[in-house]
């Protein structure tokens, strides 16, 4: 049997021992297109390739983790960061720092001491942290969390700290887990959920998303590629958390996990930084133009265009367009004269007790006091008037479009030869 | 606009000064490894175990340690004392130490170069591991040999129990203190 020689035995032993798989890439890849996945399987079984090209279709991005044994770990712990970073909220991030640390009694009612776990919670809440300030100082991307993951021993320290949490969640629920597990609970914990890296497997994955991810209120998704029937991945949510909600997407294909974006994701809308008090250099609004044709109906509203000729300008020096020649006020452009109409040109400048006396110049930026309010005097409407209404004829000015197919005023009727009034029928119910 | 500036400008300040403090990756890690194992070294100090104690070497290196652990009752290495060397990675906790035995040991899960088959040193190491838990996993393997590497040990440990404490005397001898 042992044709090999002591000395070649430790040899080949040596070369086992140090054998590490050639395994190509980052450990968490940047965004990319999901076509990569199913140019991979376009030779593969046909229901493979039928299956990823529809995923490139719904799940447009994709980001493959190193297949280092690590990568379903990695997946959800990387997913858990960049989903919370795209929420961009500070205070979540705040609750799940308190929550992440409130985790550790779990480690510690399964005997951990906290000179083992430091470490690890530690750079959990770094990370957590780096997320906090990335979203106060307005960072364009996840790709600080993406160089976070691919710092070796950053990386390590997360997992780890997901690894030995969903350790002692296991251990601290076993009703919950042992029937599903081959060997017992804490064999099953001490050679498949704390060894670094070893793959995660179902029942592991699920109890990482129940002691670690549930908290956060994030839904976790998994698409199962594999041979099954039908022309798609088979989804499968791992969490009661809404699905509609911020949610983990995965990518299973037998052994192996990575991240997948679903189509709205790319779509979703500028996200708005709320705390809009931390700016203040905004340009102010007489200086930029605005992004919109001004109509008579805003020009409504005081003081909102600071235009010279317009506001506090107006009562000092009569306009050009003053005189009411409402030849068509609904083009869309600044029909000032609408607004002007009811206001004499001669009013005295009416004293307003909130605004500061006209005397003093306003600085260049700030809005000038709003000193051109209509009079209240006799000669014209006590209130403030739609333009619409001052026209002597409201209906006849109403815009000549065609009245709509089904409208009793539609003349178009009578010409119809089938056509006949609606006639009242006394016991007719209305 | 240019959004590739301001991503520079406005990028995390933390992730920007921690690159600037350690500007090679491996520092971090070499200081996170002092970090983990100092802890290591004062926890065996304060609440030390009975039968087992670990030191770095004189060398200031913390990286490379020597232990000790005394034979378990009731088993042949009972009474004995072997020293056994730490070699600790750069990425430790989430590669295993090397550890080999100093002193020579007649053991079915040991080879006459000292290395040691045990699971948790390889496959199974997980980062909660440390050099205590490593002893004692150790300590319990001098009573329960589980993998063969030396296969005549394990033969004799199973047919002539007598014979193989003739054998552990035989081969054990006790090291100096360097």
């Amino acid at each position: 049997m042992n044709a090999l020689s002591a000395d070649e035995m430790e040899r080949f032993q040596k070369l086992s021992n140090s054998y590490q798989p050639d395994v190509q890439g980052p450990l968490v890849s940047t965004k990319q297109s999901s076509h990569s996945i199913a140019l991979d399987y376009s030779n593969a079984d046909p229901t493979l390739a039928t299956k990823t090209n529809a995923l490139a279709i719904t799940h447009p991005e994709c980001r493959i983790m190193k297949g280092d044994g690590n990568c379903g770990w990695r997946a959800v712990a990387f997913g858990y960061f960049e989903t919370l970073f795209a929420l961009r909220d500070t205070l979540r991030i705040e609750t799940e720092i308190r929550r992440m640390k409130s985790l550790t009694t779990l480690l510690e009612r399964v005997g951990l001491s906290d000179s083992i776990y430091e470490i690890f919670v530690d750079a959990t809440e770094e990370v957590l942290n780096r997320t906090h300030a990335a979203i106060q100082n307005g960072a364009q991307d996840e790709s600080f969390l993406v160089d976070a993951f691919n710092e070796g021993y950053c990386s390590d320290a997360i997992i780890t700290h997901f690894r030995i949490l969903t350790s002692a969640w296991m251990k601290l629920n076993p009703n919950r887990y042992q029937a599903f597990l081959p060997m017992p609970l804490n064999q099953y914990c001490s050679s498949r959920i704390d060894p670094v890296k070893t793959e995660i497997d179902e029942v592991g994955l699920q109890a990482l998303i129940d002691g670690v991810i549930e908290g956060s209120g994030f839904g976790v998704e998994i698409l199962y590629l594999d041979r099954s029937e039908g022309d798609v991945v088979t989804p499968h949510q791992l969490s009661s958390n809404s699905p509609s909600g911020a949610t983990i997407r995965l990518l299973y294909r037998p052994g192996h996990y990575d991240i997948l974006y679903p189509v709205e994701t790319l779509n979703m809308a500028p996200i708005v930084n709320l705390q809009y008090g931390m700016t203040s250099d905004y340009s102010p609004w007489d200086q930029a133009a605005l992004g919109f044709d001004v109509n008579s109906s805003l020009m409504a509203i005081p003081n909102l265009m600071q235009d010279t000729s317009f506001g506090m300008g107006a009562p000092m020096s009569p306009m050009p367009s003053v005189s009411p020649t409402p030849a068509s006020p609904f083009r869309m452009s600044p029909q000032q004269d609408m607004y002007q109409s009811p206001m004499p040109t001669h009013a005295p400048i009416p004293p307003i007790p909130v605004s500061p006396p006209p005397q003093i110049a306003p600085p260049s930026s700030a809005p000038p006091p709003m000193t051109s309010l209509p009079s209240r005097s006799s000669d014209g409407p006590q209130i403030r008037l739609n333009p619409l209404v001052m026209k002597p004829n409201l209906s006849r000015s109403l815009p000549a479009t065609t009245p709509f197919k089904n409208s009793p005023y539609n003349q178009a009727h009578f010409q119809n030869s089938d056509f006949e009034p609606i006639h009242w029928e006394p016991h007719e119910r209305r | 606009m240019d959004y590739s500036m301001e991503d520079t400008q406005n990028s995390a300040p933390d992730a920007q000064q921690a690159s600037k403090l350690n500007p090679s990756g491996q520092k971090s890690d070499t200081q996170s490894v002092t970090k983990r194992l100092q802890a290591e070294l004062m926890q065996l100090m304060l609440s030390p175990s009975p039968g087992i104690s670990a030191f770095p070497d004189a060398d200031g290196n913390l990286l490379s340690w020597t232990a000790t652990i005394t034979g378990p009752t009731e088993t042949p290495y009972e009474g004995l004392t072997l020293k056994l060397s730490f070699a600790f990675p750069n990425n430790y906790p989430y590669s295993p130490p090397t550890v080999l035995f100093k002193t020579p040991i007649y053991h079915p899960n040991v080879d006459f170069s000292g290395r040691i088959c045990l699971d948790i040193l390889k496959d199974k190491w997980s980062a909660v591991y440390n050099v205590s838990s490593v002893l004692l996993s150790l300590q319990s393997l001098l009573g329960e040999p589980n993998n063969p590497l030396n296969a005549q040990a394990a033969e004799l440990w199973d047919s002539d129990q007598a014979e193989f404490k003739r054998h552990v005397l035989a081969r054990h001898q006790d090291l100096d203190d360097e």
